[in-house]
């Protein structure tokens, strides 16, 4: 008879193996001729439930693959990468890189970009609250000094960029309602996920306004995220996009 | 949307001996629109676990006008492995800010190793394994600072090496700890029908006084050659053989608060409420009747 630690290790490793339990674990369970089908029920709760999770957060990715495909995919990965955290919120975490690593797949090299916006989605739904900049904490601060501040985004901003239209496939999935066919031709795209109140947001943006709103939440200032914005977009243009962002809850604090 | 700022009492809201529900996000909207008469609400501390976001509002706003209970799936009090300090931090900071009248959680683990399973897995039921799990009990309360309920398992296999029944080792945990007992009546159905256990001695052994809440559920049926296991996945409405056991218990040994749970297929509201009304209305006859007797 085994120690509990080890008891519960064999379990563990059972639930997670493709293979029947081993008869280490099966001569601790009471034999009624039925002990592998009893096992069998928590090896199945454990892959539906932690997959469960997996397609509350990849939606999209469920009506892109199939659900059947989507079936084999979550419980491949569960068994890869079973849940690190007591709390399953955000579960998933790997599933982009783990869509990008299978040659199955290779057919659909859109779907790891999907994947990460819908897990900044999640995140986003799940991150700190913030309020949103005002006017009269911007008043405060004399124009001159601007450029040398920094501007911080809400805390649930997540920036994208990807070489697929993958704005436009996320949207068109939303529902079944739609056949509208996508062309890959359409080519590159970026996208900002974020929740500047309830409503977790997803905003197809310019390479610049990208940039700029990542380079402003890695720290940089007001000025040295507009310089490698314009950099990396000519045709960037700070006042149209503060007249139309400054105080819409995409920011949230300056200083 | 318009922000409402909602202050909470000073004290925890009790929970009420009354029919309750499980929270589910779905919900939401239609239980801040309609206030149902609902006598309170039941979450999973681990769904509120998240920084901020909506889920966190919302359950400020139910917890405005009802009383809340937690029933944590996440503390993995049978592992052999220690407590999670950082999951009981996070389970203590919603115990705080919520005040709920009642915390639980169950007699299973879900870490063995260094991963979790998030499905409650048995235990083996000897002396060893209780000293451990009212080791692990004794330091949750102690970490929260109030006493918590455990929950009896529903199971699908038994170890070879139980040298005590599931309801004793159940009620020793309690007794040894000062926890008192979250009874799930639908657990004993479906672990007795699965271990060929006999209901009333579970529920013989399980004294009435120590029971501060009742879990009901549905559960769905798996044929395996000429036998049937029972599946406790609260997927479905609480069946009958389940109310029966619930009258007569609650006949014999009076009122306890009793939460619905439904987690998985979960439907639309009314039907919820529906099964919560159901529960009321036995929970109300039962009162009367125990007022009844004392007058």
């Amino acid at each position: 008879m085994k120690p509990l630690s080890e008891l519960q290790q064999i379990f563990c490793d059972a639930l997670r193996s493709p293979s029947p339990p081993p008869q280490s674990l099966l001569d601790e369970i009471e034999d009624d001729g039925l002990r592998i089908e009893r096992f069998n029920v928590y090896r199945n709760n454990f892959i539906v439930l932690n997959g469960d999770a997996l397609a509350d957060m990849y939606p999209v990715i469920k009506r892109l693959v199939g659900e059947e495909a989507f079936r084999m995919l979550a419980t491949a990965y569960v068994r890869e990468y079973p849940p690190m955290d007591r709390a399953l919120l955000l579960y998933g975490e790997r599933f982009a890189e783990f869509l990008a690593a299978m040659p199955e797949l290779s057919g659909l090299p859109y779907l790891s970009d999907i994947a990460r916006l819908e897990y900044a989605w999640t995140d986003a739904y799940h991150a700190e609250d913030a309020s949103r900049l005002d006017e009269t904490q911007l008043s405060r601060i004399p124009a001159e000094s601007l450029e040398n501040l920094q501007l911080r985004p809400h805390p649930s901003l997540h920036c994208i960029s990807s070489d697929y239209p993958v704005y436009r496939i996320w949207a068109v999935n939303q529902d079944d309602s739609t056949d509208e066919v996508i062309s890959l031709d359409e080519g590159p795209s970026q996208v900002i996920v974020i929740r500047p109140d309830r409503e977790v947001e997803i905003r197809e943006v310019s390479i610049g306004e990208l940039r700029f709103l990542d380079n402003l939440s890695s720290g940089e200032t007001i000025g040295k995220a507009y310089s490698l914005a314009a950099e990396a977009d000519p045709i960037f243009d700070l006042n149209h996009f503060f007249s139309r962002h400054l105080f819409d809850g995409t920011f949230c604090s300056i200083n | 949307m318009q922000d409402t700022i909602t202050t909470l009492g000073s004290v925890a809201a009790p929970v009420p001996k009354r029919a309750g529900a499980g929270l589910k996000p779905k919900h939401y909207q239609s239980i801040i629109e309609q206030q149902p008469d609902i006598g309170w609400f039941e979450v999973h501390p681990e769904n509120y676990m998240g920084k901020g976001g909506p889920p966190l509002h919302y359950l400020e706003r139910i917890r405005a006008d009802y009383p809340l209970s937690l029933h944590s799936v996440g503390t993995s009090l049978g592992s052999h492995l220690p407590l999670d300090l950082g999951h009981l931090k996070r389970l203590k900071q919603l115990v705080d800010r919520f005040e709920p009248g009642l915390v639980s959680e169950h007699l299973s683990w879900s870490h063995g190793y260094e991963w979790y399973t998030h499905d409650l897995i048995p235990l083996f039921y000897t002396e060893e394994t209780l000293r451990l799990i009212v080791e692990h009990i004794d330091q949750v309360q102690e970490y929260l600072g109030r006493e918590i309920l455990i929950e009896n398992p529903s199971s699908y296999l038994l170890f070879r090496q139980n040298e005590m029944p599931e309801q004793f080792f159940y009620v020793e945990a309690a007794k040894r700890s000062g926890a008192r007992l979250l009874l799930d009546i639908n657990n004993v159905f479906v672990s007795c029908n699965n271990h060929g256990w006999s209901i009333a001695d579970y529920l013989s052994a399980v004294p009435h006084e120590l029971v501060a809440e009742i879990h009901l559920a549905g559960h769905s049926i798996q044929e395996l050659g000429d036998q049937t296991l029972r599946i406790d996945d609260h997927g479905s409405p609480v069946c009958s053989e389940v109310w029966q056991l619930y009258q007569d218990y609650i006949n014999t040994n009076g009122a306890a608060p009793t939460l619905i749970e439904w987690d998985t297929n979960i439907p639309e509201f009314p039907e919820l409420y529906q099964e919560v009304r159901f529960a009321e209305a036995y929970l109300q006859t039962t009162s009367e009747r125990y007022d009844e007797a004392v007058v």
